[in-house]
């Protein structure tokens, strides 16, 4: 049953980018900035000893400027913009050999100025991270990217709906309130790892990676090659939650094999994760102004995205960040600011939810503030103003398919809401699926089945699982009989990437496609595509965010020990709305999946920094949700409906659960604005009450 | 390159004079649950280790004069589960077995955990409430310390270079010892502040740890619960001792400011837990092989559950 994707992880059989070797293979460790922004002055390579070969700026010399939607890298950094930013490499014989030798690599730098913290690095005067401008680049970018000149904004996201002064001016009530996101670690279990090779001037990298070809596009940018001259091989990643998405270790890695002469692998160890990719820190200002009657009327968000030393996908994470935060409500005028910023600290990019649930913490908190104010029932005040179909959201799009309402009121039934919403509380949501984007697939007959080719990648999401069961169905054969090929730029169609929730349901109509093309080639071979159009204008927010929603709610019942400020949820309740379900066994996983991580994002994840050097990079300091922090009651629904689409559920019910527990709080009377909800702030909490009473 | 150099003595005696001619030079390897932590980190790079897992005489559970023994090589997992221990020691066994997970419980030692001297470690408070010692076994004999003298702070222990921890040896329980672990993040998380209480020949001891850089213990201050009975009033004085007294440490588990406050908080409920053993709502004894102990006012009740005394 390896073709399954399951049986193989526990008979060992599956192969992971860390198992990957290639005959005369070395072994790259990377020398990496103690500083969070210093000029390398001289690198001193000569110590690494005769069997290494150590990789300096002189070897990358030819090499160009890459990066999914700002072209601000370089395979090695020539001024280091965070701690732990590759400055060099070496490749030695075995992993200890190269990461002796490159401790023996010297570096002087000349450090310069560092700011850590997005809102103080947009303030005047501010070090600059890159002087000389962001570029917008590549097929990734879904949006025209909008740097402010003369700052570290490189992207800004604006969204105009109505007119918002206006707006405010109507309305009887306005909160306005601000929360911060801190860092948090995607943990998967399995490293990023990769082996690169080049042959015959044509470059193969095995990685375990969810953007193949993205990755090799980013990759021919940086060595001006065609992309045709590079070869990206995937396989099961052991874990990634966005992670292991666009460039990451591979260029050094292609560099250092192209100098080497040799395949070169690298698997970074558990610290090194904590410095490659992090999930965005933000501070997110609402403003929300209703009639006395709780309809709402305006909102404005400010949004600050601390995208790290490179902006990654930060330019993409602000724009839904910046749209998500909206909310599933009819609201006829708001404003929305949202800022990619570049800070001092490792960059951050896609973490699953990509940067919804900063802004639904935000936004579904106030709308409890705004409840009290009002005096209505926090379900109550959501269902007067949820979003219905044929309903205008703000992005300009109508409205279709709408399960928001049954989503929320399955969510408050959970936890029996209605009837005592003491020490309970409740988030609803709405999230766009990557647009546009283009998913191709092929289906080929095999002696004893079907073989399909994509680029779609598994990382424990059951993408292999899922296809295998819509190609049975389609193809009238047993799942089993099926077999999905590992991703390969050479030989898989191209697909945009699996990020986003999007492979269930853009990759099944494809497949759809390509078995309907296999009916009319004498059942031997079928070709499907799926293109979505769209996307939204930077600097109105309007246009077409997503070609369908991912629509959802959670419910938290707590109780707090009030002389500790310990905080127990004695039930956690997540709704994802599926529209038709695939794979039941592994959508119920993966809703179980995003609730646990949305509760430890908000009980005790936080990525600690002092002067940009992460304070906790192990998994002792830095804790994850075990399985004694499960809730006393651990539920979960997925609701279809009759001939619905597909709809992804990969991400939606982590981003509402900090909201949930947070509102479940507030309901004490506990007014808790900064994530995580740590047993200390709940006790400020606590003093914070009485000293109002 | 140099590899790191591997020493494996198959008995005490011989672990004994490796240790005494290798002093420093060779780190002295229990379960390898810290130590490997810092290696991995980098912040510990021996050049020899000198592994005691092969020492058969170090991994022994016994009871002497009504003293429990136990072996250096002994694992939390297994003091955790050892009959005798939870039937004599029960909150020791408690203590033992809320580290971290059972991974971590089947490979971390009892000797291990009190030569690292990490402050945020269970064990250390707990044994040092019931008033147990190490031995310290070098070239000349053996030597026992108490462990607030065998703990001198970050790190650091009176182990001398020649000496070897070989044993702790925990005197006769009084009923009813107390281990309270509050943790501020994940259930497998290291404490943010540890309580332990315990009586012993009427005197009251309570040792707080995780909270600086070694567990904290206050006789005279222990001494007031002489002057009357451990009631309400007795325990809420006690507690605001400790916290007045202790000079927390902050770190990613909580703030000093905080800390106190729970110290406050815990050491109370510590007293409250410790003052109801004696009352009329005691239940100690054995039912079908399972201890069952039930807690005044309190909801926990260690093994099997029963409808009533």
């Amino acid at each position: 049953m390896s073709a399954s994707g399951l049986d193989a992880r526990v008979t060992g059989q599956l192969r992971y980018a860390v198992d990957a070797e290639r005959p005369g293979m070395l072994h790259a460790a990377f020398v990496r900035s103690p500083h969070a922004h210093a000029r390398v002055v001289s690198i001193d390579a000569t110590a690494v000893g005769a069997d290494c070969v150590a990789l300096t700026g002189e070897d990358v010399a030819d090499l160009r400027r890459y990066g999914c939607q700002v072209r601000d890298e370089h395979v090695l950094a020539a001024v280091a913009r965070h701690v732990g930013d590759v400055v060099a490499a070496v490749a030695a014989p075995t992993p200890r050999a190269a990461r002796e030798a490159a401790d023996r690599v010297e570096v002087r730098y000349e450090e310069l100025p560092a700011v850590y913290d997005p809102v103080e690095a947009v303030e005047p005067g501010a070090p600059l991270l890159h002087p000389d401008g962001a570029h917008s680049a590549g097929e990734a970018v879904s949006i025209g990217v909008r740097p402010l000149a003369g700052t570290n904004a490189c992207h800004r996201f604006r969204l105009v709906h109505g007119d918002v002064a206006a707006g405010f001016g109507d309305a009887e009530v306005v909160v306005q309130r601000a929360y911060r996101t801190p860092s948090a670690a995607h943990a998967p279990m399995e490293p990023h790892a990769a082996v690169a090779e080049w042959e015959d001037e044509r470059l193969t990298i095995w990685t375990g990676t969810q953007t193949p070809f993205n990755l090799r596009a980013d990759l021919a940018v940086a060595f001006g090659l065609d992309e045709e001259r590079i070869r990206i091989v995937g396989g099961t990643m052991g874990g990634s939650f966005g992670a292991k998405t666009f460039v990451r270790q591979e260029a050094v890695l292609a560099a250092l094999a192209r100098k080497a002469g040799r395949p070169v692998k690298v698997v970074l160890d558990r610290a090194e994760e904590f410095v490659t990719l992090n999930r965005h820190p933000s501070v997110i200002r609402v403003r929300l102004g209703a009639r006395r009657d709780g309809s709402l009327v305006a909102k404005e968000l400010d949004c600050w995205v601390d995208t790290g030393a490179y902006a990654d996908c930060g330019p993409g994470v602000a724009t839904k960040l910046g749209y998500a935060g909206v909310g599933p409500y009819r609201i006829p005028h708001v404003r929305v600011d949202a800022l990619a910023i570049y800070t001092n600290l490792p960059p951050n990019g896609a973490y699953r939810g990509y940067g919804a649930m900063q802004s639904i913490w935000a936004s579904e908190r106030t709308m409890d503030v705004l409840a009290a104010e009002v005096d209505l029932s926090p379900l109550e005040l959501r269902r007067r103003n949820l979003l219905r179909d044929g309903d205008r959201f703000a992005t300009g799009e109508v409205m279709h398919d709408v399960q928001f309402e049954r989503c929320l009121q399955a969510a408050a039934d959970a936890v029996d809401y209605e009837r005592d919403p003491r020490g309970k509380g409740l988030c609803v949501l709405l999230k766009g699926m990557q647009t546009p984007s283009r998913a191709a697939i092929s289906v080929q007959r095999a002696p004893v089945g079907y073989v399909i080719h994509t680029a779609a990648t598994e990382m424990g999401q059951g993408m292999r699982r899922s296809l295998q069961l819509l190609g049975a169905e389609l193809l009238g054969c047993e799942p089993g009989q099926i077999e999905i090929a590992a991703p390969d730029t050479d030989t898989s169609p191209y697909d945009t990437r699996t990020t986003s929730s999007r492979t269930t349901h853009m990759m099944g109509r494809a497949l759809e496609e390509a078995v309907r093309d296999l009916r009319t080639n004498s059942n031997e071979r079928g070709y499907g595509e799926i293109r979505n159009e769209g996307g939204l204008d930077p600097d109105s927010g309007q246009g077409i965010a997503s070609t369908h929603w991912h629509q959802g709610a959670a419910a938290a019942r707590v109780t707090v020990d009030e002389e500790t400020g310990k905080l127990t949820v004695d039930h956690l309740h997540g709704v994802a709305y599926a529209g038709r379900i695939v794979n039941p066994e592994g959508a119920a996983l993966q809703n179980e999946g995003a609730l646990l991580m949305g509760l430890g994002t908000t009980l005790f994840e936080a990525i600690e920094f002092a002067d940009g050097q992460v304070a906790n990079a192990n998994l002792s300091d830095y804790n994850l949700p075990a399985t004694g922090d499960l809730p006393t009651r651990f539920t979960h629904e997925i609701i279809e409906r009759e001939g619905a689409d597909v709809h992804g559920l990969g991400e939606t019910v982590l981003p509402p659960v900090p909201a949930a527990i947070g509102n479940a709080l507030f309901s004490l009377g506990l007014d808790v604005a900064e994530l995580p909800i740590s047993a200390e702030r709940v006790l400020a909490a606590v003093d914070a009450r009485r000293e109002r009473s | 390159m140099s590899a790191v150099q591997w020493l494996e003595p198959r008995s005490l005696a011989e672990a004994g004079e490796v240790r005494a001619q290798r002093g420093a030079e060779a780190t002295v390897l229990a379960g390898g649950s810290f130590l490997g932590i810092l290696m991995n980190q980098g912040f510990l790079s021996p050049t020899c280790l000198l592994s005691l897992r092969a020492v058969g005489e170090l991994r022994g559970i016994t009871v002497r004069d009504g003293e429990l023994c136990l072996g250096a090589m002994v694992t939390h997992r297994q003091v955790e589960r050892d009959e005798t221990v939870r039937r004599d020691w029960p909150a020791l066994a408690r203590a033992f077995g809320i580290v971290a997970s059972p991974r971590v419980r089947n490979q971390a030692t009892v000797g291990g955990v009190l030569a690292d001297a990490d402050y945020a470690s269970d064990p250390p408070a707990m044994l040092g409430a019931l008033g147990a010692r190490a031995v310290l076994r070098g070239p000349t004999g053996e030597r026992e310390v108490a462990i607030d003298e065998l703990i001198l702070g970050f790190y650091q222990t009176c182990i001398a270079d020649d000496e070897l921890l070989t044993e702790v040896r925990v005197p006769p329980a009084e009923p009813g010892a107390v281990y309270r672990k509050f943790r501020s993040r994940s259930s497998e998380d290291r404490p943010c502040v540890a309580v332990a209480a315990a009586r012993s020949g009427g005197a009251l001891r309570v040792v707080v740890g995780a909270c600086a850089e070694m567990p904290q213990h206050y006789p005279d201050i222990c001494a007031l619960a002489a002057e009357g009975p451990l009631d309400g009033a007795m325990a809420r004085e006690i507690a605001r001792r400790y916290a007045e007294r202790l000079q927390p440490l902050t770190d990613a588990r909580g703030s000093a400011g905080y800390r106190r406050r729970i110290v406050a908080v815990e050491v109370r409920r510590a007293l409250e837990e410790l003052g109801g053993v004696g009352g009329e709502t005691l239940v100690r004894g054995r039912q079908g092989g399972t201890l069952v102990r039930g807690r005044r006012g309190g909801t926990l009740v260690r093994g099997r559950r029963r409808a009533g005394p």
